[in-house]
């Protein structure tokens, strides 16, 4: 079986493709009865567990459910992930919400909103020959016939991230002379990397690591908060999916942290891929291009016009390059508009420095891929580390070339739609955080209403150490 | 004159333990070994004797599977259950721990330097193989990552004149690896063998590659040259290696190891059943189709499973072998040939 | 004639004599190793429950199986019976036989250890793992494996 997580869970003992049953170790709480009696437990040819009661009578056994969230507290295996997302993050649970919201009464109807990336809008734009514009109207017009209120873009809500990170940086910065683990910052945006950083490195590296919550998580602030509000709906009358790049997105989603324990909610309830949306496609029957476009919906979107915007820098958010230049102005008074990235060991290891009568004030870099996050942790640990900040992601080529990507045609190569799926990316407008009206008008109005430390809440997150396993009972061996 | 196997020496190289693995240094002339003791020991001939030259400990907290020298002999290389592998640089008589490369999930299995010595690759029961560069400050970084086996990797070796790399894996098969793009990346997977592949060995042009497995057979197997030969056994593209030979019927349980020598084009064995054997190459067979017959079979050469054989890189015919017993035998093989 | 058939008569007997009773006594001698080995076995503890492997019906008399390979040499085949089809410590189980008889066995001997046919859903796999000594030599160097296995191996009297 095929992996869909990115490579870097795949390495991390997370991702061994064997159902619950056969070898989930994850210990379950067993109610305790009184008395000593041996218990006895029959198999049925149907694979049923009965307990044969002292008076002989059977009594079924309920079988252990692992959810995900078990999972992801767990060191071991995040196998059973892989069945579990299949029955709480695929398009069927979208099309479920969809069934239900069409035999449902007005008031039991959910509120439908898809937050679709960047990424996942060019990776179809390149599938269907669009432009990346194009294809972010033609999915709108997609997703409302299906019955969806609402569709928005992550690229609205990574505004957010990336503000949020220029200054969470620079506060670091600022304090790194006392604070010995403020820098190198970490980007947080890559749900694979910060679950193997929690499962591998925990303690060690978790300080470094932004806590700038993510595109997607923003996103869900957003609409469970904000948007329910404004729109009179508690947070679970809204369905929020999100279209994203990456199946690890599925697990970032599943985070606790993202959880509103009093709406009984999570901020995104289902994550799906670039190439689920396809596989949608494929079920209705339809080529995105047959889909007439339909206007976008401006209330979380970054557009002009009516055209979708984008932001400098990598395809991966483009961290590095709003950090570096936020940061050369603020720290250093330096306006750092032409930058020069040097690729070092490989395509996939880039480093980025400012410079002031030879002395270098600034060093950046993006590592993408296991490998170079290896030699960077690596570099930590021995105190080597010569950055500020790193753009850290798991997939080789970052999240343009995420694993949940629609895969090349037969006749094509991964590089050469790689190439394309870039160049539709970069073909869109760029706009500047600070440029953004709407967002600023938002930290104005919404975030101020709700005091500092709600608004920090709502934009950051945290990040726990998982603690090995340490039962021998438990051990994969 | 009939072949024959003569045991020269017994050391005791890791009492109440186990021995896993011994390697020559490239001029022949000391004898690393490694085993369940967590040490590393470099023996050296003293007259007719072999006698222990170091001791190098406190490397690993962990059994130490296997120990490998640089192709200048210079370093050691050592790969441990602890999950890491040590880089050792040879000072005077003695060896200092320069560099712990971390990174693996768990069990280091193997660790292999290129000809060029200017890469080392690992591999481990986390089912990766990583390739290492090292620049002149022995500095190491990890170049690349592969997951191509579904399993524990057991051994990893390099083609003795090119970047080739192969490892043997607990999922049956045998993979081969060459760089692209600035990426390792697995270009062959050799299919063949029923259960777990233990060990490699290339002979000496590196055109033939010998692996050894748990389902008691030894394969040979050739690169066969684009387009030139029909009928492969390479599942995948760019290269192309095709099983040439199997020798089944000669062991009775686990083969651990096989080396083969460089020098004669010997093929000796290690094997669970306590044994010895050294085959040799019919000269007349056909080269797409050789026949190697039994030369030599030395049964209860060792007390317990023999782990680990190899041939003395410079003087034909020396060939050492270790045991579950913790002893280290040096044999002296002779061919009539 | 008649000498000739009493001949044959008497070098048939002669050969019963000789060679059935030897074949009676080398089974039984494997037998007398058998119980020596299942004697090993049967009290290591169940690494979740509170029984022996022998009270829960994991090992029993009929599941060591032992051959002569040479001169002192036995190779000890034990066929066990994990208590659920989707036990995830049948592997645990097969560490601790392994374990036990590499330290307790006064004779010289190779061991292959196996689930019973049909008793578990991933037979070969586990099979596999638990045969398979490097794996083994491993995961008794674990601290916290180790701690259980011995806990199970350990005789209550030791």
């Amino acid at each position: 079986m095929a992996s869909h997580f990115s490579g870097v869970l795949q390495l991390t003992d997370l991702d061994d493709f064997i159902t619950p049953s056969q070898e989930c170790v994850k210990p379950v709480k067993v109610e305790k009865k009184q008395g000593k009696s041996v218990a006895k437990i029959q198999i049925e040819d149907d694979g049923s567990y009965f307990q044969v009661k002292q008076d002989g009578k059977l009594q079924k056994l309920e079988k252990a459910k692992i959810t995900l969230n078990d999972c992801l507290a767990c060191s071991g295996c995040i196998t059973s992930a892989e069945s579990v997302l299949i029955t709480q993050q695929s398009q069927d649970e979208l099309y479920r919400v969809l069934r239900q919201n069409k035999v449902t009464g007005d008031n039991s109807k959910q509120v439908v909103v898809v937050s679709v990336s960047p990424q996942s809008r060019a990776s179809l734009a390149a599938r269907f020959n669009l432009s990346s514009t194009d294809a972010g109207r033609r999915l709108t017009a997609f997703f409302k016939n299906l019955g969806v209120h609402h569709v928005f873009d992550t690229g609205f809500s990574r505004t957010f991230s990336l503000l949020e990170s220029q200054r969470e940086f620079v506060e670091r910065f600022r304090r790194s002379e006392q604070d010995k683990k403020s820098l190198p910052m970490l980007a947080s945006a890559c749900p694979g990397w910060i679950c193997y950083a929690e499962k591998t490195h925990g303690d060690f590296v978790l300080p470094y690591i932004s806590t700038t919550r993510s595109p997607q998580q923003v996103m869900g602030s957003l609409v469970k908060t904000y948007f329910a509000e404004q729109q009179g709906l508690t947070p679970q009358q809204i369905y929020h999916v999100a279209v994203m790049p990456c199946y690890d997105k599925k697990l970032e989603a599943s985070r606790p942290d993202f959880y509103i324990t009093q709406s009984d909610t999570r901020e995104v309830d289902c994550v799906i891929t670039s190439g689920e949306v396809l596989k949608m496609l494929d079920q209705e029957g339809l080529s995105l291009r047959d889909v007439d476009p339909a206007p976008l919906d401006t209330l979380f979107s970054s557009v002009c016009g009516n055209e979708l915007m984008r932001h400098e820098g990598s395809g991966s958010g483009g961290y590095l390059h709003h950090i570096y230049t936020y940061a050369a102005k603020q720290l250093f008074g330096i306006d750092a508009k032409d930058i020069s990235y040097k690729t070092l060991k490989n395509k996939d290891f880039q480093e980025v420095t400012l410079e002031k009568d030879g002395a270098v004030l600034l060093r950046f870099a993006a590592t993408y891929g296991f490998r170079n996050i290896q030699n960077l942790v690596q570099k930590l640990k021995r105190g080597k580390s010569p950055y500020h900040f790193v753009e850290v992601m798991a997939c080789p080529s970052g999240c343009l070339n995420g694993g949940g990507q629609i895969r090349p045609l037969p006749d094509q190569s991964n590089k050469d739609l790689l190439q394309k799926v870039e160049e539709l990316y970069r073909a869109e407008r760029p706009l500047e955080p600070e440029d953004d009206e709407h967002v600023t008008g938002l930290y104005d109005t919404w975030l101020r209403s709700v005091g500092e430390d709600r608004a920090r809440e709502l934009l950051h997150t945290r990040y726990h150490a998982v603690e090995k396993a340490d039962s021998g009972l438990t051990i994969k061996w | 004159m009939k072949d024959s196997l003569t045991a020269l020496c017994k050391l005791s190289g890791h009492p109440d333990s186990r021995c896993w693995f011994v390697a020559w240094n490239p001029s022949g002339t000391l004898l690393a070994s490694c085993g369940g003791d967590r040490a590393v020991r470099v023996w050296g001939r003293e007259g007719d004797s072999w006698v222990c030259k170091s001791v190098l400990q406190d490397g690993h907290q962990r059994t130490v599977r296997k120990v490998t020298w640089s192709p200048c002999g210079n370093y050691l290389a050592s790969a441990s259950f602890d999950a890491t592998a040590c880089i050792w640089r040879k000072k005077d008589d003695d060896f200092e721990c320069v560099t712990v490369l971390e990174g693996h999930e768990n069990e280091v299995k193997c660790v292999a330097w290129a000809p060029s010595g200017s890469l080392l690759a690992t591999c481990s029961r986390d089912k990766s193989v990583w390739v290492w560069e090292v620049d002149e400050e022995d500095e190491y970084e990890c170049v690349s990552v592969v997951n191509a086996h579904t399993q524990d990797v057991k051994h990893v070796t390099w083609h003795p004149t090119q970047e080739l790399l192969a490892s043997a894996s607990y999922d049956n098969t045998v993979r081969l690896y060459q760089e692209e793009d600035d990426d390792w990346v697995c270009k062959a997977t050799l299919e063949g063998h029923t259960s777990t592949v233990w060990s490699l060995a290339f002979d000496a042009s590196g055109q033939r590659l010998a692996s050894c497995s748990d389902d008691r057979t030894v394969k040979i197997w050739r690169e066969c040259l684009p387009g030139n030969e029909p009928g492969t056994d390479t599942v995948g593209s760019d290269l192309s290696w095709k099983c040439i030979c199997t020798l089944s019927g000669f062991h009775s349980r686990t083969i651990y190891d096989v080396a083969w020598c460089r020098l004669t084009g010997a093929l000796a064995t290690a094997c669970g059943d306590d044994g010895v054997r050294v085959f040799r190459e019919d000269p007349t067979s056909d080269p797409m189709q050789p026949t190697f017959f039994l030369s030599v079979h030395m049964p209860k050469a060792h007390s317990q499973d023999v782990n680990c054989i190899a041939w003395n890189t410079k003087e034909a015919g020396l060939l050492a072998s270790c045991s579950d017993d913790g002893e280290i035998i040096i044999w002296h093989y002779q061919s009539e040939a | 004639m008649e000498t000739v058939s009493r001949l044959v008569s008497q070098i048939a007997s002669h050969l019963l004599s000789l060679n059935g009773p030897r074949k009676v006594l080398e089974s039984r001698r494997m037998e007398d190793k058998a119980l020596e080995v299942y004697d090993v076995i049967r009290t290591i503890r169940d690494p979740e429950k509170p029984q022996t492997l022998e009270e829960l019906d994991v090992v029993s008399e009929k599941s060591v199986e032992v051959q002569e390979l040479g001169e002192e040499e036995y190779l000890i085949t034990i066929k066990f019976c994990p208590t659920v089809p989707h036990c995830s410590l049948a592997t645990l189980i097969g560490l601790c036989l392994q374990v036990k008889l590499q330290r307790c066995l006064p004779f010289k001997h190779k061991l292959e250890i196996y689930i019973s046919e049909g008793t578990h859903s991933t037979e070969e796999d586990i099979n596999k793992q638990i045969n398979d000594k490097e794996r083994v030599a491993a995961a008794m160097e674990n601290p916290n494996l180790r701690e259980i296995v011995e806990s199970c191996v350990t005789e209550p009297d030791d």
